[in-house]
């Protein structure tokens, strides 16, 4: 599987960085998934969970409040919060 | 010298001895502290300029109204320094980058954001308007305060108030390094961006290796637009102010507990110098008085 780098940080703390194959990200229209090779995108976040799977291929996810801002470019993906 | 005054002098310097001592142990706990914020938010910061960068290079935001360069004729300088002094030249670094950078302008050009009493002081003392000044006591700071301080300039900015706004602070490179650096917020290029992103970066470490900024040529946006990008530009542009005072807030701690620790080094030798000086002169007074009373008898037996 193409694995993509994925950042997720939250202001004085970083929840999360590294390969990934895939994340599903609750956007404010709605969840979408992002898989390698992903447009660019820009979006923001709505409350929710972000599921990943990384790179091994283990399945982890995080809670979050909304407020926040994805972004995804050129094989990479960054989810502030 | 007398022998009473140097007395005096050895237990005002103890006393001074014990008070920097105090305060260098109290900085050293606030400089753990502090610098584990700026480093841990380095990360966050990286990301958030990140985006910035690649979006600064696309076509959306090149048409944002805080992407407008044109010619710098008014000035808003935000000067992030500490409350309290005693922290070595960490202050009077950042006020002479601070004076430097504004130097081209007339001082009726220049609104000053002073964050931190010694900035506020230089700068109202030299006439300058200050539009608002803060406090910088508490060593956690909310981003919504920074949030705040930055939708106040950006309305100036969009506004035409100012044509420029720029950041005068410490960038925190190690416990014995800190750099004054002046850095442009508004308008939002890449290159500042970039630079900003370049400095944060420390030279060893996990987070050494740099990756090239690319962007792509266009974003999809959700909801739309416009409204991605207002929401997005003002949050990273608030997210690269707060980071910059993370870095202040850890190197004026730094600064402080290496002045404070040059500070009890010194007393403990100056204490010891006099404590030699007052030995070396109580013994020759002794000396003195029994060469005195053995010549006064000498004097009677003969």
């Amino acid at each position: 599987m193409k694995t993509f780098h994925l950042t997720i940080a939250r202001v004085g703390e970083n929840l999360f960085d590294g390969d990934v194959i895939s994340v599903a990200i609750p956007g404010v229209d709605g969840m979408f998934e992002v898989l390698a090779g992903h447009e660019a995108f820009v979006s923001e976040l709505a409350k929710g969970t972000v599921r990943a799977v990384s790179a091994e291929g283990e399945r982890f996810h995080f809670e979050i409040a909304g407020r926040g801002v994805a972004e995804v470019s050129q094989n990479q993906a960054t989810i502030l919060l | 010298m007398a022998l009473k005054d140097i007395k005096t002098k050895i237990a005002a310097t103890h006393r001074t001895h014990k008070v920097t001592r105090a305060m260098e142990a109290v900085s050293a706990v606030k400089m753990r502290k502090t610098q584990a914020a700026a480093l841990s938010g380095r990360s966050y910061a990286r990301a958030a300029l990140g985006i910035l960068a690649r979006l600064s290079g696309s076509a959306d935001l090149a048409r944002h109204p805080l992407a407008q360069a044109r010619k710098a004729e008014k000035i808003a300088l935000v000067i992030l320094t500490s409350d309290k002094g005693l922290a070595g030249a960490l202050n009077s670094g950042v006020i002479k980058a601070a004076a430097e950078a504004i130097a081209p302008y007339e001082s009726a050009a220049v609104t000053v954001y002073a964050y931190g009493k010694k900035g506020e002081e230089y700068f109202a003392r030299r006439g300058y308007r200050i539009a608002r000044a803060f406090e910088n006591k508490a060593d956690t700071i909310e981003l919504s305060v920074m949030e705040e301080l930055v939708a106040e300039l950006s309305r100036g900015f969009a506004a035409g108030q100012y044509d420029e706004v720029l950041v005068a602070y410490s960038n925190f490179k190690s416990t014995f390094e800190q750099v004054p650096s002046v850095r442009r917020l508004l308008p939002l290029a890449l290159a500042d961006v970039t630079r900003l992103v370049a400095d944060i970066i420390p030279e060893k470490g996990k987070w050494s290796e740099t990756r090239a900024i690319e962007s792509p040529a266009a974003y999809a946006m959700e909801p739309d637009d416009s409204n991605v990008i207002d929401i997005l530009v003002p949050r990273l542009v608030a997210v690269s102010l707060y980071h910059l005072l993370l870095e202040s807030k850890a190197s004026e701690h730094s600064a402080r507990m290496v002045a404070m620790k040059s500070a009890s080094d010194k007393s403990k030798e100056v204490a010891h110098d006099l404590t030699r000086l007052f030995n070396k002169i109580r013994q020759a007074a002794i000396t003195r008085e029994v060469s005195e009373i053995i010549s006064g008898r000498e004097a009677l037996a003969a």
